[in-house]
């Protein structure tokens, strides 16, 4: 199991945002989260994440415990994430972000006298992430100057730098055209199998789609877990979060 | 992009053509200025590693700059070391002392980072004042400069003196460009830009910022040294958290993160208190009046000014070259 959560619980004050929620992700499946506004969706990436510590329970990445690790040393296990609201390097440009992201996933940020400029693989990885999102042409371009659809597909190509097992997406098409939503689609299918997917998704159509299983949280609580057809199909589902008005 | 960095190695080049016209023309009283603008762009050039690059601002760099100063005293003129010696195990006790204060400070970001290095450095100043060993409030004298009569240069002549700490500033100035185009120094700018995202992205953030601070405070104590043997004289001043904000005014106004604007800022602030000194008892007024008149214009310096002008010219003739080839290609 790539990813696995258990039992976890986090409690702000008197409000309980994450009550129980277990979750396993293997290598190679795309795990949607579902669930209305305030559901606790981020709430639980940020757990996963390590940006929040969880009152009770357990994280594993590929088998070892990683609960009590900071944000970076998880990241250093193979985990991996991107944004709900874009947390990209706003001086520099596509290429400037994409090789910082190299220099710290790959551990060379100690060289203090190589010249970055001179380092071939880490152009030519930069090259293949920003092919594989889309912004090949837009290499050079300062990001602050970027569209907010192609912003978006810098803020998952920066998570994909680091060649993670474990892949979180919050929210990856949020505030995309339909056309710029296509191609994240595209890409996210298009993602090495060996990758461990769980992603947060409002697009209904897009999660019946493309994931391969789903969990819909409602007030931090798991309503239930099933695949496509399973969720779609579940009474309590249409109910709560559909609002009964899909057929 | 590329036309900036050009750019900037333009005017560092002007910069140093300045300081050596300057120098060819200077007396006694204008070497002794010189010599007070190379240490100063060197200590302004180590916090803008800190301030400018890695978004660290730093209240207390003065005290380690003043480390640098009593630790050279000390060695040359109570235990009587080579000055040689004592500038290399000065910048390195510096150092030292930084990367053990670094690793307390960035724990904390922000504003409670200029507060905590304001009080460490304020601690460090009250200790050096209360110290008698040290010479209290009185200072210290009898401070020894460098010898190198065995390759035929006499550091006790002034001039002399000012062309070999413009020298070092050349050779710091080279150095630091040179590591803030490693990946390293990617490191540190992204750390400015997103601190968060790089610790998401797996980067043991306060190990990194502790180490630069550790750089950092290590060239502010090489500078140290360099001060305690230009004036011979040291005292307690050198700590006070007022020298760490005339060092950081220094680099606001000529261009934090630009390496070359906190040079050009340490000699503009140096030379517009000198001049406006001779000229009016108001002299303050008239330096904070200019540096309000650069600052408020959102640029970030003269160095920010100067880009904006240049880009300017740029594009202008850029329009006109492209303007001949239509014509030509209508011509055609």
């Amino acid at each position: 199991m790539m990813l696995r959560a258990e039992n976890l619980f986090k409690t702000f004050g008197a409000f309980q945002v994450t009550k129980g929620v277990s979750l396993e992700v293997p290598a190679g499946l795309r795990h949607a989260i579902i669930g209305p506004n305030g559901a606790g969706k981020t709430t639980l990436f940020n757990i996963l994440a390590g940006e929040l510590m969880p009152d009770e329970g357990r994280i594993l990445i590929d088998g070892q415990d990683v609960t009590s690790f900071a944000p970076d040393r998880r990241a250093r296990r193979g985990l991996s994430r991107s944004f709900q609201k874009n947390n990209l390097f706003l001086s520099g440009t596509v290429r400037d972000n994409l090789m910082v992201a190299d220099i710290v996933a790959r551990g060379y940020g100690a060289h203090f006298w190589t010249r970055l400029s001179d380092n071939r693989r880490a152009h030519e990885k930069t090259s293949a992430v920003a092919e594989q999102v889309g912004l090949t042409e837009l290499l050079d371009h300062s990001v602050s100057e970027l569209s907010y659809g192609a912003q978006r597909q810098l803020e998952v190509g920066l998570a994909l730098m680091p060649d993670p097992k474990v892949l979180l997406l919050d929210e990856p098409t949020s505030g995309m055209s339909p056309e710029e939503t296509g191609r994240m689609l595209q890409l996210i299918d298009d993602l090495p199998r060996a990758l461990a997917v769980l992603l947060i998704e409002h697009d209904m159509d897009l999660v019946f789609s493309h994931a391969d299983r789903i969990t819909v949280l409602n007030y931090g609580e798991i309503l239930m877990e099933g695949t496509p057809q399973e969720v779609r199909g579940s009474d309590i589902v249409q109910e709560t979060y559909l609002g009964g008005k899909a057929q | 992009m590329r036309n900036l960095i050009n750019f900037r190695s333009l005017l560092a080049a002007l910069t140093l053509g300045a300081l050596l016209i300057s120098w060819l023309n200077a007396g006694y009283f204008g070497m002794e200025i010189l010599a007070e603008i190379a240490i100063l762009a060197l200590l302004a050039m180590s916090l803008d590693l800190l301030a400018g690059y890695t978004g660290l601002v730093s209240l207390g760099h003065a005290a380690l700059f003043g480390c640098g100063a009593y630790a050279f005293a000390v060695f040359t003129a109570f235990w009587g070391w080579p000055p040689s010696l004592s500038m290399a195990a000065a910048t390195l006790l510096t150092g030292l002392i930084a990367l053990i204060v670094g690793s307390v400070v960035t724990r904390v970001q922000g504003i409670f980072f200029i507060m905590i290095t304001l009080a460490i450095g304020e601690m460090g100043y009250e200790l050096v004042f209360k110290t008698r060993a040290l010479g209290g409030d009185d200072g210290l004298a009898g401070i020894p400069r460098l010898d190198l009569s065995v390759i035929g240069v006499d550091l006790n002549d002034p001039g002399v003196f000012a062309l070999f700490l413009i020298l070092l500033v050349v050779v710091c100035y080279l150095l630091l460009k040179r590591l803030l185009g490693s990946p390293y120094g990617a490191i540190l700018i992204g750390l400015h830009d997103n601190a968060g995202r790089m610790r998401a992205l797996g980067l043991p953030v306060q190990r990194y910022q502790t180490s630069i601070f550790a750089f950092s405070g290590a060239i502010a104590g090489f500078a140290g040294t360099l001060s305690a043997q230009h004036t011979m004289f040291i005292s307690p001043q050198l700590l006070h958290w007022t020298t760490s904000g005339e060092v950081l005014v220094m680099g606001i106004l000529g261009g934090l993160g630009t390496l070359i604007g906190p040079v050009i800022g340490a000699a503009l602030i140096t030379l517009l208190r000198h001049e406006l000194s001779d000229l009016t008892d108001y002299w303050g007024l008239w330096l904070g009046l200019f540096l309000i008149l650069v600052v408020m214009g959102g640029k970030n310096g003269v160095v920010g000014w100067l880009e904006t002008g240049w880009n300017l010219i740029a594009r202008r003739s850029g329009d006109r070259k492209s303007s001949d080839r239509s014509a030509n290609d209508a011509a055609g």
